[in-house]
């Protein structure tokens, strides 16, 4: 039996009784009430100092801070100047989510009943809320910048359904220093100098 | 055939003579891009994209889909010089394509796509004007065509001269102008139209059925059988969110070799029609399983043979198990009838398989158009005739696109006298000296013939020429039912309870039932007055297995899943069969095949079911709700 026990690794951290590793208080005379004075008013000291330096608490949520102007918030879905979607339900967002929080299903775009320009358009566009990490790869992702995050980040509700937005929610204005982002980051360098076509794997 | 040895990128390969370059690269897992070239369909060297560089030859890049492999040959396909022939030639072909891949229903299963990426040139240097058409194109009811996609591969217009004998899709204009059309513009009408869009290697052949219904990687597929007709061609099947949205051909050399016909590809939305039955009723009212049941037994017991039953055409072999033991037991006397049954008697022992069509020297068709009664063996004649140079004798009364080669020997007989002309043709000039196995093909002349007239010609004609019979079946399920003996093709008249599973009896529901119980998976016309309404499960949904016309046994696997509270069609006959009093207590659908297997000498195969399939990528993207 003792040998067994001997045999077992010891603990890392082994508990502890209620006044194990406790300081023992010290021995000798006190040190007087003078001492304890001149303490508290070294700390006093400190936290009168305090109260005039400048304030750095943001009062969330009557103010609230600045955010970078890349911030990645809550998604839109954008339009073409004429009204017309631009999404055309291709479905490269969802592929790229790694969360996979985006549904997708496409239709077929008619002449009466023409929701984005060319043939396709997403019948139902819903992202998942509450799994999205706000990576942004769908913004990436998608090849007519159709979705974008804006820099909304209350999103609380009172309940799980609220947190699939639809179409319709996705589909609202969007705050003008969205469109102001997309502008600034609108150009892409190609890897490559005008012509070159590189060389093939 | 002697073997070659030769190199393939310092690999050692040994095929036989008269293999091209490109499959004896495949034999190493060495890929050569192509798109003109087809395992199926005789090379042309039209694309150029299979492009090596090998010796002793030309010091130039040369086809690989074209040329043999030769004794001794050096094949290098990664060489300096094959590599950029290949990405040149890429390149010329997204000279004009559009790129519209994310509204390309080929987008994520598209060649073009791959071989852009494996084998072309990272960037492009194309900014000119391209080729304009308009488009999607209607090619017909379910086939759109995008010219701007369009590679010039002519895969799709060499299947219809080679595969179809048809002769409705063709290149118009020449060079860089031509575009694929149909025959005058007019929709393509043949049973065999949607192979094209399995052919074509971008996306300029797409479904109008499966039109952006979803993408490939949110789909799962699961391999299975084809349930329209006897033949049992093999399929994939495709799911996305509980719906089936697709069926595919997947290549069984003994059966199918790769194609399906147009019902078995665009024939499944009902499966996901939102006015499916999904509650039994009674007279109307939702009930439950075990009221229905009981009613349904109550309504259809001791009736004798005043008691008909109307099976569907693709009924398992289990479910006819379960039938026959029920026809044995309670439902004793009553009269069968099955879907689309032919008049042809159950065969006597193994019959000719699908396979060996391709061998025979003559092929005699007898009583049946093929093109629409079985059609993947349709095709299997044209490739034996048009490939292999059998000779056709077709005795029809009416034409058959077999006609469309002109050395078909067309014997047009009067309606009921097939099993004469066929014993005349023991002395036709064709069968004298076969000079191989001669192949005997018989319908039933959709009721028009005495099948044992005919059926005794027919076995007299193959002993005297020494041919086989292949008997042309073509209820989904029929020889199966047949062994079971559960393929009635009993009169319905009179009776006064029908049990109606599958859709109503093709003569209508007979005046004089009293008591009437369908079974099916969609609300239908003649069953308005039914007194009892179960609802049934499609191929979709449905384990089991089918026997098809050449006698093999093929699983069918559920691509999607049964909500309940519809229930597998097995567990309703077994619960039926305790409501009749009859101890049927299957608890699953395995013990089912082992028994019917060790009852049933034909179909013994059933006791070795394959093991189910393992769940198949491509899955990437979960559900998007919590
Ligand atoms: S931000 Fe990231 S996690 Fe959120 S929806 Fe887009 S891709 Fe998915
Ligand atoms: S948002 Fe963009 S990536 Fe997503 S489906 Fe629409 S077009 Fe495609
Ligand atoms: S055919 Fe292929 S490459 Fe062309 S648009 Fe469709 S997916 Fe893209
Ligand atoms: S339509 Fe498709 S199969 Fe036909 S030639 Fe064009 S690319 Fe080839
Ligand atoms: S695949 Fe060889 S030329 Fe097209």
């Amino acid at each position: 039996m003792a040998d067994e026990k001997s045999s077992q690794p010891e603990h890392p951290t082994p508990l502890r009784g209620p006044r194990e590793g406790v300081p023992a208080k010290p021995e000798g005379k006190h040190p007087g009430v003078a001492a304890d004075v001149a303490a508290l008013a070294g700390g006093l000291k400190t936290t009168l100092s305090e109260f005039f330096r400048p304030v750095v608490t943001t009062m969330y949520p009557e103010d609230k801070t600045v955010r970078s102007e890349r911030y990645r918030g809550r998604h839109y879905l954008r339009r073409y100047d004429n009204g017309l979607e631009r999404c055309i339900g291709c479905e490269l967002c969802a592929a790229a989510c790694p969360v996979g929080c985006i549904l997708v299903i496409a239709a077929e775009n008619s002449d009466e009943n023409r929701v984005s320009p060319g043939e396709r358009y997403a019948k139902t566009y819903e992202i998942n809320m509450l799994r999205c990490i706000f990576c942004g790869y769908c913004e990436d992702a998608c090849p007519v910048q159709a979705i974008v995050l804006g820099p909304e980040y209350e999103l609380s509700d009172t309940s799980r359904e609220k947190f699939i937005y639809t179409k319709e929610k996705l589909l609202e204005p969007m705050p003008p220093d969205v469109e102001a982002r997309l502008r600034a980051s609108a150009a892409h360098p190609s890897p490559l100098p005008d012509g070159e076509r590189g060389t093939p794997k | 055939m002697p073997d070659i040895n030769l190199t393939i990128d310092g690999h050692k390969v040994t095929v036989p003579a008269g293999t091209l370059i490109v499959e004896a690269a495949k034999t190493v897992g060495i890929e050569i891009p192509v798109f003109c070239y087809h395992h199926k369909l005789d090379p042309v060297g039209a694309c150029r994209l299979c492009l090596v560089d090998f010796s002793p030859g030309p010091p130039r890049p040369q086809t690989a889909c074209t040329t043999p492999v030769a004794e001794g040959m050096v094949v290098r396909t990664q060489s300096a010089m094959a590599v950029q022939a290949r990405a040149d030639i890429l390149e010329f072909e997204l000279v004009n394509h559009p790129l519209d891949c994310p509204v390309c229903d080929k987008g994520g299963e598209c060649p073009l796509q791959d071989f852009t990426f494996r084998h072309g040139y990272p960037t492009s240097r194309i900014d000119g004007p391209r080729l304009h058409f308009k488009k999607p194109i209607p090619l017909s009811e379910n086939i759109a065509l995008d010219r701007e996609r369009c590679v010039l591969c002519y895969r799709c217009t060499r299947y219809y001269d080679e595969i179809a004998w048809e002769q409705e899709l063709t290149v118009a204009q020449r060079g860089v102008q031509s575009f694929i059309t149909s025959q005058f513009d007019q929709p393509l009408q043949s049973n065999f139209s949607g192979n094209i869009i399995d052919l074509c290697p971008v996306g300029a052949l797409t479904s109008r059925v499966w039109r952006f219904e979803s993408r490939p990687w949110d789909m799962t597929h699961t391999e299975s059988v084809c349930s329209k007709c006897a033949v049992g061609c093999n399929t994939t099947m495709w799911q996305r969110r509980g719906q089936l949205v697709r069926i595919t051909s997947r290549e069984n050399d003994d059966i199918d070799e790769g194609w399906i016909c147009d019902r078995g590809r665009f024939d499944y939305t009902d499966v996901n029609e939102p006015s499916r039955l999904r509650t039994p009723t009674i007279r109307g009212a939702k009930s439950t399983w075990a009221d229905a049941l009981a009613a349904t037994a109550g309504g259809i017991k001791g009736k004798g043979a005043k008691l008909g039953i109307s099976l569907p055409a693709d009924l398992t072999n289990e479910e006819a198990f379960l039938f026959r033991r029920l026809l044995d037991g309670p439902l004793k006397g009553a009269k069968v009838k099955m879907h689309g049954r032919t008049a042809i008697p159950a065969p006597a022992g193994p019959t000719m398989p699908i396979k060996e069509i391709d061998d025979a020297r003559v092929i005699v068709v007898v009583a049946s158009d093929i093109e629409n009664d079985v059609p993947i063996i349709d095709l299997r004649v044209k490739k034996a005739v048009s490939k292999r140079g059998a000779k056709l004798i077709v005795i029809y009364p009416e034409g058959v696109d077999l006609d469309r080669n002109p050395h078909t020997v067309h014997i047009r007989n009067a309606k009921g006298a097939a099993a004469e002309e066929v014993r005349k043709l023991s002395s036709h000039e064709l069968l004298q000296n076969p000079g191989g196995p001669v192949a005997i093909l018989f319908g039933d002349g959709h009721g028009s013939e005495d099948m044992n007239d005919l059926a005794s010609a027919c076995g007299a004609l193959a002993e005297q020429v020494g041919g086989k019979e292949m008997p042309l079946y073509r209820a989904t399920n029929e020889r199966g039912a047949l062994a079971l003996g559960v393929a009635g093709w009993d009169s319905l008249d009179g009776v006064e309870a029908l049990l109606s599973w599958g859709p109503p009896p093709t003569a209508g529901v007979p005046t004089s039932v009293r008591f009437l119980a369908a079974w099916d998976h969609l609300p239908r016309d003649g069953y308005d007055k039914a007194a009892v309404v179960l609802p049934a499960t499609t191929f979709a949904e449905r384990q089991g297995s089918y026997t098809n016309l050449e006698g093999t046994v093929q699983f069918l696997r559920p691509p999607v899943a049964i909500n309940p509270p519809l229930k597998e069609a097995w567990e309703v006959l077994n619960e039926l069969g305790a409501a009749l009093g009859l101890e049927l207590d299957y608890p699953g659908i395995f013990p089912i095949q082992r028994d019917a297997a060790a009852k049933t000498p034909a179909l013994a195969a059933l006791a070795q079911t394959p093991s189910p399939e393992p769940v198949t990528g491509p899955v990437l993207v979960g559900p998007a709700h919590p």
